[in-house]
C-alpha cells in the first residue's frame, strides 16, 4: 500500500511525562488504557477519538504519548487526572511537548539512583522496606502481604524519628 | 508574590510527611503550603503556614473557636454550609477562607455572600481534589458549582484561593497543571495566579489606619 502524502497525514504531537513514584512496575498496555479512560472521562468518546492518544514508550520514571496536534491542553489536563495504575497510586506530570520524538528523547529524565535490594528499617514502631532516591526522598513500604502502608518521607524525617 | 497551596494534609492524616510535601511542592513551583495544626517552619525553601480548620454547623461555635485561636496567628479556614450560615460566617472577624463550597447546595453562596466576601476580604477556596479524584456525575456537579462561583467572582472580585487538598505527594499538582485544570471551569490563567498568591496577602493584612499626631 502506498503511504499517504505528508499533506494528507494527521499531524501529531508528543508529550513526555514523568511518573511518580519512580520505582513502580509499569505495564505500557495498562497505562494506555488508564490514559484513554482519563481522556474519555473528561472529554467524551468523540473528543477521545479525535485526540487519538497512543503510548509510544515508557521508562523507569517516564512515559511518552502521541496525540493529534491541537489537543495539547486536553491531553495535559487528562494526564493530571490519572490517579492509579491497577492497585498502585501514581501521578503523571507533563514536562515537555514536542512535534518530534527525537527532541523529546534528548530530554528524558535521568533514572533515579536506587539500591537494587532496598533495606528494611523501623519507623514509628513498624517495619518498612525503604527506597531512597534523589538525595532526600525515602519511600517506605510496610513489610507484609495485605494492605501494606506506603509512606513518603525524607532522610531528615528518618534522622529525626 | 507568594505561590501557595491552601490546604495539605500530611502524615498522620495523609501518607506523606510535611517535609516530603514541602519537597514535592517546591519541585512543582510553590513557595509556601498551608498545613492544618502545624507550626511556622521552612523546609527546602517552602514556608509552612499553620491553619485552623473549622467544620462546625453553628456560627456561634465557629465564632468561639476563632476567638480562642486568635493568638496563634494561624490561617482560619471554615467549611461552608447553608446560605444563612455562610452569610453569618462572612460577617465574623478573624476568618480568612471559606472552603468546601462544592459540597454545599447550589444557592448557598449567592450574590449577597459574594458581595460580603469581597467587602470583608474573605477568600473562597477552590478545592481541586474533587476535580481530579471524582468522575462522572459528581465531577460534573463540582465543575458546575465552580463555574457558578467564577461567574460571581467575575462580577464581585472577592479573593479566591486554590488548594489541592492533598493527602499524599501524589495528589500535588504543579502551578501549570492547576492553571490547566482551572480552564475546565472557565477560570482565567491570571486569576489562577492571583488566587495562588492570595494567602500571602491574607497573612499580611494591614490594620486600620491610626492617626499618631
Amino acid at each position: 500500500m502506498k503511504a499517504l502524502p505528508p499533506t494528507l497525514r494527521r499531524k501529531k504531537r508528543y508529550i513526555l511525562a514523568t511518573i511518580d513514584p519512580p520505582w513502580i512496575d509499569l505495564d505500557p498496555r495498562e497505562l494506555y488504557y488508564v490514559l484513554v479512560e482519563a481522556v474519555t472521562s473528561l472529554y467524551g468518546d468523540i473528543s477521545a477519538a479525535a485526540i487519538n492518544l497512543v503510548v509510544i514508550s515508557t521508562g523507569a520514571n517516564y512515559v511518552i504519548v502521541r496525540y493529534t496536534r491541537g489537543y495539547d491542553v486536553a491531553v495535559r489536563v487528562a494526564l493530571s487526572t490519572v490517579l492509579a495504575l491497577g492497585e498502585q497510586r501514581i501521578a503523571l506530570h507533563a514536562k515537555v511537548t514536542s512535534g518530534t520524538l527525537h527532541a523529546l528523547r534528548q530530554k528524558l529524565p535521568s533514572k533515579p539512583d536506587m539500591e537494587p535490594d532496598p533495606p528494611m528499617m523501623e519507623f514509628k514502631g513498624r517495619t518498612y522496606c525503604a527506597r531512597r532516591y534523589h538525595g532526600q526522598k525515602v519511600d517506605l513500604l510496610e513489610k507484609g502481604i495485605k494492605s501494606q502502608e506506603l509512606l513518603y518521607i525524607t532522610q531528615d524525617d528518618l534522622e529525626e524519628s | 508574590m507568594t505561590v501557595t497551596d491552601t490546604c495539605l494534609h500530611p502524615y498522620p492524616e495523609g501518607n506523606s510527611s510535611t517535609r516530603r510535601m514541602a519537597l514535592g511542592a517546591a519541585a512543582l513551583g510553590f513557595d509556601s503550603i498551608v498545613v492544618p495544626d502545624a507550626q511556622y517552619r521552612e523546609y527546602y525553601g517552602v514556608r509552612i503556614i499553620p491553619a485552623i480548620l473549622i467544620a462546625e454547623p453553628n456560627p456561634r461555635v465557629v465564632s468561639g473557636l476563632v476567638r480562642t485561636n486568635r493568638e496563634e496567628r494561624a490561617l482560619v479556614l471554615v467549611n461552608a454550609g447553608e446560605n444563612g450560615f455562610n452569610r453569618a460566617i462572612l460577617n465574623l472577624k478573624g476568618i480568612h477562607i471559606l472552603r468546601h463550597i462544592h459540597k454545599t447546595r447550589k444557592n448557598s453562596f449567592d450574590h449577597v455572600s459574594a458581595r460580603l466576601a469581597a467587602e470583608r476580604g474573605i477568600a473562597v477556596d477552590i478545592d481541586l481534589y474533587p476535580v481530579i479524584h471524582s468522575t462522572g456525575l459528581s465531577r460534573q456537579r463540582v465543575l458546575r458549582r465552580y463555574h457558578d462561583l467564577i461567574t460571581l467572582f467575575e462580577r464581585y472580585r472577592f479573593p479566591l484561593t486554590m488548594s489541592s487538598n492533598a493527602y499524599s505527594i501524589l495528589d500535588l499538582r504543579s502551578v501549570e497543571e492547576i492553571c490547566l485544570l482551572s480552564e475546565l471551569f472557565n477560570m482565567e490563567e491570571e486569576d489562577v495566579h492571583a488566587a495562588l498568591g492570595t494567602v500571602g496577602s491574607l497573612m499580611n493584612t494591614e490594620g486600620p489606619v491610626t492617626v499618631i499626631s
